[in-house]
């Protein structure tokens, strides 16, 4: 063997040795050109966190951590960010299992319906409902000055009411997926046994969902400590670490500080990731497999039906109203005081040219976040080297980061030569592109073990390069992987807002930046015609992925029938 | 079996459409205590949707379901007295095996020591003494088939109800675990319904046999009438391998049952003992390959003899299958004990000897799904 592969080196020339080994190594150096790509753009923010919250101009210090925790302020924002994930998270996973148990389990009529005004949240940006929360409860708000109530909105509970709304759906979708994994015999059996529906869930249903549960609250609880607009917006005089770190950075040009207070936002995300991991281990409820028996609708028990549709409708009822008031608000001249219809608020020039710069800087951020998330998935499914593992952790990683975090960590390590991005358009672009990787590389990895390695061998059987087969067959199977990381980072790069509000300069606004600062000042229709707006591109948006996987999806099909 | 009580489980005119799709079509059908019914037919035929309706697990459209004299149709499963085993067994992931069989005694709140009494009476029923702490998934498939079945058992209900419960194991095992089924069965002397999509598994383990298909009844009768007195085509070759063969009968002798037919192999005479045929009826005869005597030709003309060739000779062991050319039709004869039959070659001129006892259809008679 080797011989023959030594002769059959030896006759080729120079150009085509290199050619050759490039045909050889090619995953190789594909993996290790995305490894400095994560490397550079994702972990060299945060070590530059890291590095700058232990440095003084004499070298290392720990004297930015010690002003941390002697100061009453920030441990207070510490506790009430900790708190406020801790509520958020209860809530969020309750209501969540509560919408998915009536979508899987409930009766049929109320399923569909109960499932869109569950993912609704999803179109809009988190800091949507602290907009409508002002709408309602604000000053002059709605309810403020129809019924007399003068509820303070600007606070605790404000911020934990508007994150609520927010993340049910993430916690909603989890669960979802969890509940329809679960073999349905399950319950079946402890009904069969003479179980009432309430000892089922007790002692069946929650009990196997454990898992799911555990993932979901982990999530819920990383993403509202992270989220940034609502907390601004009605945080008030009540401190939490996000805004913060907002003021240090952007009112006080405190980087150290700044720094301190980033790390102390990744600190329970990277305990969570680690007891995600710890404590997911291995524990998986499999089942025999069997026929797959969709779950059959069956009367409710009214000890569960009236607590849950309760539950469910009050919740979505809100959602439904603070969508609406948004609307509405986008339409009226000044909300409360000259209650007219406008449209100078859809019209306003600022605001469609935020729009369109979100709409570019998301596009770009689409395009290479789909490129690299298709490419990272090719190289950790069929990549034979060691670090793969390490490899998806990171690029799955950015999901859970705050984007807090990640913005100070491109303004510090981004900011002087030889990287210099900041103040342009590609600094906004790229980190997007690295936060949102998850979902293109999640769809890309199982496309990919959806499709036999055979396809591709059978192709290098046939003569083809590693280059041709990639080029010919895996790039065509994994397009609607690359879709779907597309639509997923153009949706998300449009309404994200944390990390942005960091990088934006000047002259350069973006949609969310101005609804942000347009809500902070009190400009209530301003930003609720942007939000609308901002809606509107992701809507559509959401319209074309729809259409576009019912296109893909009928080719695949086509194919696998032919194959 | 008290042949005046009453039948433990009855179904009357069981209807059920899942939306366009009708599934059952009127269906009636009595259990008797201590029986073990089996519900067979292709996937599809409503067997599954069947045994849910009896468990309360799907609703039917009209019927009744009787259970002890009973009315229970409108009942959830949890109020029911019927006990299901699910193909995929259900066995609770998160608890351990003595947990999984405790958990329904523990619904109908026994006490500790009873629960615990009769847990281990269960494991020692099924054979799994000692198993008692494990976890579901450290038990390999036919150790949870049995974890499932004595769950099922664990507070003796009237009706058992098994769903393909054995069609997860591999063959050697789900042979032997049938018989363990039928022998705790006709021990315990439950009242027991079985689906399944194995002709075999049902013909080996059954009282009685209720052949679906496309949400009818097709026949309802022990293993021997099913297989040797089919009503129709359908049944005849769903249940083992037959040959077809059309004739007319030319004479029939009812005190003898005596009766000459024709066919495109010249005469045979045949008994035919069903009362229902007169001269002149064109019939289909249902011959079982075992039935049929295989010899090489010897040019010899002889009553029930018919000369073929010898297409293609599979030998199995136990068992050697012939196909044999009559003119352009082929034919599957089974040779038992192939070592002692006088050897046979491809492409062998054969004779084959058809039986006097061949049981025989209506021609074209769509059987008795239309009356």
């Amino acid at each position: 063997m080797a011989a023959t592969a030594t002769t059959y080196y030896a006759q080729l020339t120079g150009w085509e040795r290199i050619k050759e080994f490039f045909n050889a190594k090619f995953i190789n150096i594909l993996a290790l050109s995305l490894f400095l790509l994560l490397a550079v753009f994702l972990l060299f923010p945060i070590f530059a966190v890291l590095v700058k919250s232990f440095q003084s101009p004499e070298g290392f210090t720990l004297a930015h951590y010690k002003n941390f925790f002697t100061h009453a302020y920030f441990f207070q924002s510490l506790y009430n960010t900790l708190l406020l994930g801790l509520i958020n998270t209860i809530i969020c996973v309750s209501v969540g299992f509560c919408f998915a148990y009536m979508t899987t389990r409930g009766p049929m009529a109320l399923r569909k319906p109960l499932k869109i005004i569950a993912m609704i949240p999803l179109i809009a940006p988190p800091y949507l409902f602290a907009l409508s929360l002002i709408i309602l409860f604000g000053r002059v708000g709605l309810i403020t000055q129809t019924f007399g109530v003068n509820w303070e909105i600007y606070g605790f509970d404000g911020v934990v009411i508007a994150q609520t709304l927010a993340f049910i759906p993430l916690a909603f979708l989890m669960l979802e997926n969890n509940i329809k994994s679960l073999n349905p015999n399950l319950e079946e059996s402890a009904y069969d046994m003479g179980a009432t529906e309430g000892t089922i869930i007790r002692t069946i249903t929650l009990p196997l969902l454990s898992p799911g549960l555990l993932k979901a609250a982990l999530l819920v609880f990383v993403m509202t400590i992270a989220e940034f607009g609502n907390a601004a917006v009605l945080g008030g005089r009540v401190p939490f670490l996000a805004p913060d770190t907002y003021t240090m950075i952007v009112g006080e040009a405190d980087f150290s500080m700044g720094s301190v207070l980033s790390v102390m936002l990744i600190m329970p995300c990277i305990v969570i990731f680690i007891a995600h991991n710890y404590l997911l281990k291995g524990k998986k409820f499999t089942t025999i497999e069997g026929k797959p028996i969709a779950s059959e609708p069956r009367k409710m028990s009214p000890f569960v039906k009236v607590p849950f549709i309760a539950i469910t409708f009050l919740f979505g009822f809100t959602i439904f109203i603070c969508f609406a008031v948004v609307i509405m608000a986008a339409f009226v001249n000044i909300l409360g005081v000259r209650n007219e219809f406008v449209m100078r608020h859809i019209m306003d020039f600022r605001s469609n040219m935020a729009i369109w710069n979100s709409i570019k800087v998301s596009f770009i951020a689409a395009l290479i976040g789909g490129i690299i998330g298709t490419l990272l998935a090719y190289v950790i499914v069929r990549g034979k080297f060691v670090g793969r593992n390490l490899i998806e952790m990171i690029s799955l990683s950015g999901f859970a980061l705050p984007g807090t975090v990640i913005g100070v960590g491109y303004l510090i390590a981004f900011a002087s030569p030889p990287m210099k991005l900041t103040g342009g358009i590609m600094i906004l672009a790229l980190n997007c592109v690295f936060r949102f990787l998850a979902v293109g590389v999640e769809a890309g990895i199982t496309k990919l073990h959806q499709i036999n390695i055979e396809i591709e061998e059978a192709s290098w059987d046939m003569g083809a390069t590693f280059f041709t087969t990639f080029r010919r067959i895996v790039l065509p199977i994994m397009f609607p992987a690359f879709i779907a990381g597309f639509i997923y980072t153009f949706m998300t790069a449009m309404v994200s807002l944390s990390a942005v509000v960091f990088l934006v300069s000047p002259g350069y606004e973006l949609a969310a930046v101005t609804i942000f600062d347009a809500a902070a000042y009190g400009k209530i229709g301003l930003a609720s015609a942007t939000t609308l707006k901002m809606v509107t591109v992701v809507v559509l948006c959401m319209i074309i992925l729809n259409l576009l996987t019912k296109f893909t999806n009928l080719d695949i099909e086509r194919k696998g029938g032919a194959a | 079996m008290g042949t005046n009580e009453q039948p433990t489980l009855i179904l009357k005119d069981i209807h059920k459409s899942f939306g366009k799709n009708k599934v059952l079509n009127g269906i009636s059908i009595e259990v008797n205590r201590g029986e073990l019914v089996t519900f067979v037919g292709p996937s599809g035929c409503g067997k599954t949707t069947l045994l849910r309706i009896i468990g309360g697990f799907t609703e039917h459209d009209s019927g009744e379901v009787i259970l002890d004299g009973r009315s229970i149709g409108h009942l959830p499963p949890n109020l029911r007295d019927t006990r299901i085993c699910f193909q995929n067994y259900a066995l609770f992931p998160h608890l351990t095996v003595g947990e999984n069989l405790a958990y329904g005694l523990k619904i109908k709140k026994w006490d500790k020591k009873k629960i615990q009494e009769r847990v281990d009476e269960l494991l020692t029923l099924v054979q799994l003494e000692g198993f008692k702490d494990r976890m579901i998934d450290k038990m390999s498939g036919g150790q949870q088939q049995r974890v499932a079945f004595a769950r099922a058992l664990a507070y003796s209900p009237k009706v058992l109800l098994l769903d393909e419960p054995i069609s997860n194991l591999d063959a050697n095992l789900r042979i032997l675990m049938r018989d363990e089924i039928r022998r705790l069965q006709t021990e315990l002397y439950i009242t027991t319904v079985f689906v399944t999509h194995d002709q075999f598994e049902a013909m080996a383990i059954s009282d009685k046999i209720v052949v679906l298909s496309d949400g009818y009844i097709q026949q309802v009768g022990s293993p021997i009438e099913i297989y040797d007195h089919p009503v129709n085509e359908f049944i005849a070759s769903f249940v083992g391998y037959v040959n077809f063969l059309d004739a007319k009968i030319d004479s029939i002798k009812k005190e003898t049952s005596a009766a000459v037919v024709s066919t495109e192999y010249g005469k045979l005479e045949l008994d035919i003992e069903q009362a229902e045929f007169v001269s002149g009826d064109d019939v289909l005869l249902v011959i079982r390959p075992e039935t049929i005597q295989i010899a090489p030709s010897n040019g010899m003309v002889r009553q029930n003899v018919i000369q073929g060739t010898l297409k293609r000779y599979i030998y199995t062991g136990a068992l050697a299958k012939c196909h044999v050319m009559l003119g352009d039709r082929e034919i599957i004869v089974d040779i038992h004990d192939p070592r002692d039959h006088v050897p046979l070659r491809e492409n062998d001129k054969v004779e084959v000897t058809i039986s006097r006892n061949v049981h025989v259809l209506k021609r074209q008679g769509s059987g008795p799904a239309d009356t």
